[in-house]
């Protein structure tokens, strides 16, 4: 009777094995299927995209992360080479790049970096409008990890392809499923990096607003006034960019233009004191004394961290006046 | 770095606070600019004096850090300047965990039957052979 019993058991515990196998693998990898692209987001796309004049540069030993720095800038315009990146980029007690140095040295070249954080719908979307992508992946399982930039140049919706500047290879086609598969490994990263002007596809506020400050931090007031003109003609009504506009708008001498995007700014968001006590200093300044009191009364009114300063202010401008 | 860090604390503090005191004393001098834009995000999210430290601290850190990863002594300075202060936080917070692109160099040889598996599966892109 045993005996009889004996293979099926074995059996069912080798197919249990393979299928123990399986699942821990699958479970290592995240699984592979295609990602999910709904109907409307194909519908909404071009069928196929290529972004045309992205140069290639093969890496060298470890230096991916030059190399695909090498492409997006010289495809923006911007007169690099690998060899002059490896010096910015690259951590040699590594043997890697790491992302916020990526990022940090595209800002160094006068670009803006626009993290994409709106999944493989916002990746295709870059590329519809024209723009190469830098996504970093990890091409192994993450126990052995092998992390890579590459550089996405194009898409084919009917093939389920994307194509890659990767490694050794230009314009390489890899097919959806492998390419989500090895990048979402790296929590979906990527950024684009464009002139002071354009914008990116995805219309978030705070990220675009966060990415032109960090920019501006850098390469100062002169470089980021584009950006912020373009970002204030898309969102008229937010605050916090008018107040942006207006900040550098001064910095670059324009007083009069400044002292209209702090009114827009204070017209969207009445409680914004650093807008208030902006608009006061600025028409103190420039002489206007009436609008400059009446800010300063709000920006005085208002509790804050910048209410002592609107207080001082606010006094300096009654002396002023008064003497 | 802990050595550093202990030493330069209470001077950053006291700086910080001696930077503060004019302005509660006098009255505002002539050149005091306006209310930059990165201070009013930054203080959305808080606006501790503590974070402004902190923050100095995550620069010295970094520099020192990537000196020791081998970064050129003339390279180190503009390297950090690029930085945003979240990434300098970042990277002095976990520089050794972030993954560093490296590329398409050859993988382990232990591993190499299981990553080709993987590969053939459509999970991993190790082998441009596989396809």
């Amino acid at each position: 009777m045993t005996d009889l019993f004996r293979p099926t058991g074995r059996k069912n515990a080798r197919t249990a094995g393979v299928l123990a196998l399986v699942m821990s693998l699958l479970l290592l990898a995240g699984c592979a299927t295609t990602p999910q692209l709904s109907p409307a987001t194909r519908q909404a796309l071009p069928t196929r995209a290529t972004v045309g004049d992205v140069p290639f540069h093969g890496q060298r030993d470890y230096q991916c992360g030059p190399a695909a720095l090498a492409m997006v800038l010289e495809a923006a315009g911007r007169d690099t080479a690998v060899d002059a990146l490896i010096p910015q980029v690259f951590l040699p007690g590594r043997d890697g790049s790491v992302q916020p140095e990526m990022l940090a040295t595209v800002r160094r070249h006068g670009l803006i970096p626009f993290r994409l954080e709106t999944g493989f719908p916002g990746l295709l979307d870059e590329l519809a409008a024209g723009r190469p992508v830098v996504v970093m992946q990890n091409l192994s399982l993450p126990i052995w990890p092998q992390w890579h930039y590459a550089v996405a140049i194009g898409y084919d919706l009917p093939a389920d392809d994307i194509v890659l500047h990767t490694g050794m290879t230009p314009e390489r086609s890899v097919d959806f499923g492998r390419f989500d598969a090895t990048w979402a490994r790296s929590g979906r990263w990527a950024f684009v990096a464009l002139p002071p002007g354009q914008l990116p596809v995805d219309e978030d506020v705070d990220a675009n607003l966060r990415a032109i400050t960090d920019f501006e931090s850098v390469q100062g007031s002169a470089a980021a006034l584009p950006a912020w003109r373009a970002l204030a003609q898309r969102h008229p009504d937010a605050a916090m960019v008018q107040f942006a506009l207006g900040n550098a708008r001064y910095a670059n001498g324009d007083a009069q233009g400044a002292k209209q995007a702090f009114r827009a700014a204070v017209t969207a968001a009445p409680t914004l004191a650093p807008a208030w006590l902006n608009l006061g200093i600025v028409a103190g300044r420039t002489g206007d004394s009436d609008t400059a009191r009446r800010a300063l009364e709000r920006a005085a009114a208002l509790p804050g961290p910048w209410q002592p300063r609107a207080r001082e202010e606010r006094k300096a401008l009654a002396e002023e006046t008064d003497a | 770095m802990k050595r550093l860090t202990r030493l330069l604390s209470p001077l950053l503090i006291l700086a910080l606070i001696l930077g503060s005191l004019p302005v509660v004393a006098a009255t505002p001098s002539a050149d005091q600019g306006l209310i930059g834009t990165a201070t009013v995000l930054d203080a959305q999210a808080s606006q501790q004096d503590r974070d402004k430290i902190r923050r100095v601290l995550a620069r010295e850190d970094v520099q020192q850090q990537l000196l020791l990863q081998g970064v050129s002594p003339a390279q180190v300075e503009e390297r950090v300047a690029a930085l945003s202060d979240a990434e300098a936080r970042q990277m002095a917070d976990r520089l050794d965990q972030m993954p560093a692109g490296a590329g398409v160099v050859g993988a382990l040889f232990a591993v190499f039957i299981i990553l080709l598996v993987t590969d053939i599966l459509g999970l991993t892109d190790v082998y441009p052979f596989t396809r």
